[in-house]
């Protein structure tokens, strides 16, 4: 382990079994400090809340550069995840990142969803929030374009609101670890078999899904994921930059939000039954959601390991757009590491940022 | 010669067994919980527990009413009804721009900057 004293030949064994007993001591009482320490600090870059309704919030990010790019830039968010992901240190954040590049960082962000909004639908989201988000983005930059960069499901509602607003403001698109073709999302289209996944008899039982419940399944993907992580911990806990990583990675893991009952009813049933956005058959209040549609400039960022949009879920996107400036960059990483962490500030964000900025001009 | 002493310490073979492990016990639950049987078997366990719940959720239903008290239904619709009302009244509020607020004092730079050649990091692509 870490520091231990096998790490150096030379020691003798008394020395060595002196240094093993204080260092266990020391791991002991950091984890009795962590045990009881405050949640980590995260999202610390300054914001303002520009508009928030119900479960939606959406932020103004204060610029960090001298002059900014004409096109602002709004981030949708999962509705499952909270979007400090995207701002998670000083340092390690993708939205300092951009804000130093220059661009203008609106941020659509949720809250879990209270009782009231249990019947929030597909068209809530992307044919009330989103462009609803989009107008106050217009109106606070007084610019009519703008790009939107959305993650997971959020580049799933992202995609559906562009397919059903073929004549709106979106000058461009990136989807980060975007399933299209729901059928090939590996085992969660297993447990979702609708001869056995009675979505109606949760759904009508629960009215919100509880955030365990989300979180559950997240993690029964990856069930070693949660031990090893704490043996990991165990073993550097006494290298700060290590635990601050690991406690923010954890709150973001831990304030999983829940989801609105009928939005998984309808997710489940339109798209991982039926693969309706994948077959271009999806209708969402009444708008055809064909990703044919799609004609703006678009950008697919996929992981090479993510297994909770996997490669051959991901895929199809850039046949199935009909956009002419279409590109996807395949990079090494997980769901969550491609975005976030020492690898994601190395490998995503320069790509992000070139692609980006040459189109928000 | 560093790298390898550090490849060879307990530390990294710490943590390359934790992998190692996690690696293993991933691939062999997936196998396991990919299965059809697995499906059936759980979701059929998450049928009962819903089943439970609703039967649960009725009788304490009678309980409450039976002691005149509002049950869960009842602080659902109330809140539906408030939600109604609110967002009727941000409607109204929008429509005679009521919440007009001052723009913020936030530094707003000139939307004059133009793009520079970045770096290319370690993906493959696809362009169309």
């Amino acid at each position: 382990m870490s520091n231990s004293p096998g790490d150096n030949a030379d020691i003798d064994p008394q020395t060595a079994a002196q240094t093993f007993v204080a260092q266990t001591i020391a791991r002991g009482r950091r984890s009795l400090e962590l045990a009881t320490a405050p949640p980590h600090p995260v999202g610390l870059s300054p914001k303002e809340v520009l508009y928030s309704r119900g479960t939606l919030r959406l932020y103004h990010y204060e610029a960090q550069s001298d002059e900014v790019y004409r096109v602002p830039v709004l981030l949708v968010m999962a509705t499952t995840n909270r979007a400090f992901i995207f701002d998670l240190a000083p340092g390690q954040s993708m939205i300092e990142y951009m804000l130093q590049q220059g661009f203008d960082v609106y941020v659509l962000d949720w809250e879990a969803p209270t009782i009231a909004e249990r019947n929030l639908t597909l068209a809530d989201y992307t044919q009330d929030f989103i462009p609803t988000c989009i107008s106050k983005v217009q109106e606070d930059s007084g610019e009519e374009d703008v790009s939107i960069i959305g993650y997971c499901m959020g580049g799933v509602l992202s995609l559906i609101y562009a397919a059903t607003h073929a004549d709106g403001p979106l000058k461009n698109l990136v989807c980060l670890t975007t399933p299209v073709d729901f059928h090939r999302t590996g085992i969660t289209q297993v447990w979702n078999d609708p001869r056995y996944f009675d979505v109606d008899a949760l759904v009508d039982t629960l009215g919100i899904i509880p955030a365990e419940t989300v979180t559950q399944m997240f993690e029964m993907q990856r069930p070693a994921q949660k031990i090893a992580g704490q043996l990991r911990l165990w073993d550097q806990i006494l290298d700060d930059d290590f635990v601050d990583n690991y406690r923010a990675f954890n709150r973001w893991g831990e304030e999983t939000l829940p989801l609105a009952g009928e939005y998984l009813r309808e997710t489940t049933k339109e798209l991982n039954w039926g693969n309706k956005l994948y077959t271009g058959e999806l209708e969402v209040d009444g708008n055809n959601a064909n990703l044919s549609n799609v004609k703006m400039p678009l950008l697919s960022i996929v992981a090479e390991h993510d297994h909770l949009a996997p490669r051959d879920a991901t895929l199809p996107l850039l046949d199935l757009v009909g956009s002419q400036d279409k590109q996807e960059i395949l990079l090494k990483g997980g769901h969550v590491s491609l975005i976030a962490g020492p690898n994601a500030a190395k490998r995503m964000w320069p790509r992000l940022n070139e692609w980006l900025a040459e189109r928000s001009v | 010669m560093a790298d390898k002493k550090k490849q060879d310490s307990p530390a990294a073979s710490f943590s390359e067994m934790v992998t190692q492990w996690e690696r293993n016990f991933d691939a062999f639950a997936n196998q396991v919980m990919g299965t059809d049987a697995y499906s059936q078997a759980m979701n059929e366990m998450q049928k009962s527990q819903l089943g439970m719940q609703k039967l649960f959720a009725q009788s304490m239903t009678q309980q409450l009413a039976t002691l005149n008290l509002p049950s869960r239904e009842d602080i659902v619709h109330l809140t539906d009804l408030v939600t109604q009302l609110d967002r009727r009244l941000e409607r109204i509020e929008e429509r005679f721009a009521l919440n007009d607020r001052p723009k913020s004092k936030r530094k707003r730079p000139p939307r004059t900057k133009t793009p520079k050649k970045a770096n290319k990091g370690d993906a493959e692509e696809k362009k169309s």
